[in-house]
């Protein structure tokens, strides 16, 4: 790991000084254990404050539309594909980015921990391997780190950066997960009745905050649904409203979405929002045989039109 | 304890298209119950939120002066509101929610002469003032000057009241229109430079000034050089509101509430807040 | 009315049966566990309420101002208009397990919402319904700092009795009128024994707070000094300008008025908003006095450690430490505020 920071920082540092970038956005460290904090960096002096650990989990991708600069930033494989996706959308100009690509082995989901330690506070933590050790101030524990990797990590096919310009450290193994539907697809299996039962019960935790949204690098319309006028979508936390919300944004992300996971480690209240996008990703494949983000030549099927497109399922 | 967000009814009496474009429309409106009518007391520079059931509430300046029967507003459409607003007939209901904010001082003002200084729209609230004392206490004040610029002359609000005043002799009323247009006799040129050239004199008098940003920027400093001190001049400001009491958070400059401390503000007291925008 | 002041004691065993008794008048609130987060609700039965926690995820706030209120509604029918305030059944409500913190930012919401010239007669009614019995904190968390604005970990204010953990019993402190009503005849007195050890552990748990927040140094700022500091051009960069901090904040009073039709009417309602929102400040004419997420961040941070504090004397924060747990970027105020402080120091 340390490798790795310190090959991260040198290539920072070059490409500031060289002034191919004029802007590089990273991780440093957070101010609680086990957190890191996006970090925007201008001057090479700077440098230093990047970091790389399990629990760089934001997609920084979601810093990128809207930018005139040019940026270097340290992309996942999540984060890569969804940069892919912003620059098939115009959202961004593929010369526009320097991408500093990190395989990565997955990255911990603070919940989890929060939920696996019954709420108890952790005082110091470290990573050794493939454990984790957590300590707070009536507890010890050691953990596998494969136990505490977020769902959308524990699935993930794209764990080596699809696109970049420089792969910093040494490519990963793809995960040995047989099947990344697996989940959906024992979901599928229930009635109506209890898939809406759950849907519900979810929602029913949501309080509007729109933290799934804003840290989902696809949403970036400047004035979104659930704003506009006339209003599409009540703006209460009438669980219909609420319900609606997440339906229609979903739908606005299929054929896009690549299940980095950042809709839900944003949620405070633990909404279980992947299930949604994780199906429609798995109708896209299924029907259109599209994965978001992996070429920049392949457009989104929702996007295009094509004669030949599949058309069985209109009826 | 009253709700303070219960509109009390109004019905639309009159609807007067100010404008050429009829962006603009004045409303007369009526109170249903009399002690409404009596509980709504208020003064020049005040304002009210309107309700339009369905679609929502939005402030506006009283237009009409207290000594008037009922109440007007000038309203321009820009908005949901406005343009539901604007759609309204005579008979239908609105709601009211007010009076609301600091009004013009009056008490300070007394004794002094006064430059009434508006751009646009803006003319309302300041109309409301004006009138107030030709209704009231005309001799209590000084000389009253009153500079009114719009971009062409379709747009001037009140044209029959101007048409008015113009021909008394206890106001100086001069209007101005950006830019000549036939059969336009008046003066011609921008608010900021005719206010200039007609320098009033800054002793003993207060300024109220009423406009857009563009036009406030542009103003405040040739009041500045002709002498008039921050506390001598006199804003009103528009800020996006929602309670209109200094609840939801939403108005502030600094730590002032245009909803609650102003919409007036004199430019001293204006000074000692950050620069948010007016 | 002097306050009487009175200990009473509790084995922890027997809470869960007290809440039952309590029940039986009133409504009970208290924190439960609900898909692995801590969140106040009513409970079904004393057994549900949780006496081991750090704080519950959201803030109890929504019991005095809840996030979605009807504030009336409106029948149009031939042209006559009928305006309807809801009528709603008075309920006294008990909330058990509020922290100091929490019990503290309602005397912060009410000079919003009481003190102000106009005075929101829904929220009175709440706050004269509820009854708070609050759980001083034995162990803060390095995330709170509620002795950085104010706060203390066992602190009284707004409670109308707190409840001290001494790990087998609890020793209650009453401090209104309505907290001896509605304990005296339940619970007995203390002995001298558990009010040593409940001075103890007050004295630890305060010596124990992390590390401080320079919230009084940054209310002492000048303000015109400050606004345009250039350190506001990078410390909302990474803020994504979603509203968690400010949902799950107990101080946190913004809100927004819309209208929504029914068939024959409709209703207004007001809901909960954030002065993070781009919208928030947008006027009709298209001009925003807010445009970008630097003024945005800008007059969150300052209204809370300046303007209110200016106003009132102490600031919109009370140290919870909710928002720095759950912001998804770890945008940390603690640190804004000690790094603002520290450039002007």
């Amino acid at each position: 790991m340390a490798d790795l920071i310190a090959e991260m920082r040198q290539a920072a540092r070059r490409l500031l000084e060289e002034k191919k970038v004029d802007l590089i956005i990273g991780f440093e460290k957070g101010t609680l254990p086990l957190r890191s904090s996006p970090c925007f960096i201008r001057h090479p002096e700077d440098v230093d404050r990047l970091t790389w650990d399990s629990s760089c989990e934001n997609n920084l991708a979601k810093y990128l539309p809207g930018r005139k600069e040019k940026i270097g930033i340290i992309a996942k494989g999540c984060d890569s594909r969804a940069i892919v996706g912003l620059i098939q959308e115009k959202q961004l100009e593929r010369e526009q980015v320097v991408i500093l690509g990190v395989p990565c082995q997955g990255m911990l989901d603070r919940w989890k921990m929060e939920q696996l330690l019954e709420g108890r506070e952790v005082l110091e933590a470290e990573e050794r391997g493939e454990e984790l050790y957590l300590k707070g101030c009536d507890f010890e524990r050691t953990l596998p780190r494969a136990e505490l990797l977020h769902r959308s990590c524990q699935v993930c096919r794209h764990r080596n950066p699809v696109l970049y310009d420089l792969l910093l450290g040494e490519r990963v193994a793809e995960s040995p997960v047989p099947d990344e539907y697996a989940e959906i697809r024992e979901f599928e299996r229930k009635s109506p009745e209890e898939r809406w039962a759950y849907f519900t019960k979810e929602i029913s935790r949501c309080i509007r905050c729109y933290g799934c949204r804003n840290a989902c690098p696809f949403c970036y319309c400047r004035e979104c649904f659930v704003d506009a006028e006339p209003l599409w979508v009540g703006k209460t936390i009438d669980l219909t409203d609420t319900q609606l919300f997440h339906l229609v944004r979903a739908f606005h992300l299929a054929g896009r979405c690549v299940d980095c996971g950042a809709c839900e480690r944003a949620c405070p209240m633990g909404v279980d929002l992947r299930k949604l996008n994780k199906k429609l990703e798995k109708d896209v494949e299924e029907l259109f045989g599209y994965k978001a983000g992996l070429s920049l030549e392949e457009l989104p099927p929702l996007a295009t039109f094509r004669p030949e497109d599949p058309q069985e399922f209109i009826r | 304890m009253r709700n303070p967000f219960i509109p009390r009814l109004l019905r639309v009496e009159r609807v007067v298209i100010e404008t050429a474009d009829n962006n603009i429309k004045s409303f007369h409106l009526s109170f249903l119950m009399k002690e409404d009518e009596e509980a709504f007391s208020y003064l020049p520079g005040q304002f009210a939120e309107l309700s339009v059931f369905g679609k929502g509430e939005a402030p506006f300046g009283m237009a009409s002066s207290p000594t008037e029967p009922g109440l007007r507003f000038s309203v321009n459409k820009a908005g949901v509101v406005t343009t539901a607003l604007h759609r309204l007939e005579e008979g239908e209901m609105v709601g009211v929610r007010g009076p609301l904010g600091r009004p013009y001082p009056i008490a300070e003002l007394k004794g002094k002469n006064l430059v009434v200084v508006a751009g646009g729209f803006a003319f309302t609230t300041l109309r409301s003032l004006v009138k107030y004392i030709l209704d009231t206490a005309r001799d209590d004040f000084g000389r009253i000057d009153i500079l009114y610029g719009v971009r062409n002359p379709g747009l001037f609000l009140y044209k029959e009241e101007l048409e008015q005043w113009s021909k008394r002799d206890d106001l100086h009323l001069v209007l101005t229109i950006d830019r000549e247009v036939e059969g336009w006799e008046g003066k011609v040129g921008l608010v900021p430079n005719v206010l200039k050239e007609i320098a009033p004199n800054p002793d003993n008098t207060y300024a109220l000034v009423c406009g857009p940003p563009i036009m406030l920027k542009f103003t405040l400093p040739v009041l500045r050089e002709l002498g008039f001190p921050p506390e001598r001049t006199i804003l009103s400001l528009e800020k996006r509101m929602k309670c209109g009491v200094g609840m939801c958070g939403r108005c502030n400059i600094g730590p002032k509430f245009v909803c609650r401390d102003g919409p007036v503000f004199t430019l001293a007291e204006l000074a000692q807040l950050p620069d948010e925008g007016l | 009315m002097k306050e009487q002041m009175k200990y009473l004691k509790l084995s922890k065993e027997e809470m869960a049966n007290l809440l039952d008794e309590l029940r039986r008048e009133f409504r009970v609130v208290a924190p439960v566990r609900r898909e692995g987060l801590i969140l106040f609700e009513e409970i079904g039965s004393g057994k549900e309420a949780q006496l081991d926690f750090g704080n519950s995820r959201k803030s109890p706030k929504d019991f005095f101002f809840p996030q979605m209120e009807v504030l009336f509604s409106y029948q149009l029918s031939d042209n006559e208009l009928k305006i309807e305030e809801p009528q709603p059944e008075p309920r006294k409500t008990v909330i058990f397990g509020m922290r100091p913190c929490d019990a503290r930012a309602l005397l912060l919401l009410d000079k919003i919402f009481l003190e102000g010239e106009v005075q929101d007669s829904n929220y009175r009614r709440r706050r004269e319904e509820n009854i708070i019995l609050a759980l001083g904190c034995t162990h803060p968390r390095r995330t709170c700092f509620c002795t950085s604005v104010g706060g203390n970990p066992f602190g009284t204010e707004g409670i109308d009795a707190l409840f001290i953990d001494l790990g087998k019993t609890y020793v209650v402190e009453v401090l209104t009128q309505k907290g001896e009503e509605l304990l005296r005849d339940r619970l007995s007195e203390a002995d001298e024994e558990s009010l040593k050890s409940a001075e103890r552990v007050k004295r630890e748990a305060e010596s124990s707070m992390g590390p401080q927040v320079k919230a009084k140094e940054l209310a002492d700022l000048n303000l015109l000094d400050i606004f345009e500091d250039s350190f506001w051009d990078q410390v909302h960069e990474k803020c994504l300008g979603c509203g968690i901090c400010t949902y799950l904040c107990p101080t946190c009073s913004c809100f927004d008025v819309i209208d929504e039709k029914t068939d024959s009417g409709g209703e207004r309602i007001r809901l909960w908003d954030s002065c993070l929102y781009p919208l928030f400040t947008l006027q009709a004419s298209g001009v925003n006095p807010r445009p970008t997420g630097r003024e945005r961040m800008r007059q969150r941070v300052l209204h809370k450690f300046k303007y209110f504090a200016d106003e009132f004397g102490q600031p919109s924060c009370v140290g919870c430490g909710r928002c720095v747990v759950s912001c998804p970027v770890n945008l940390d105020i603690r640190r804004v505020v000690n790094e603002l402080v520290g450039g002007k120091a």
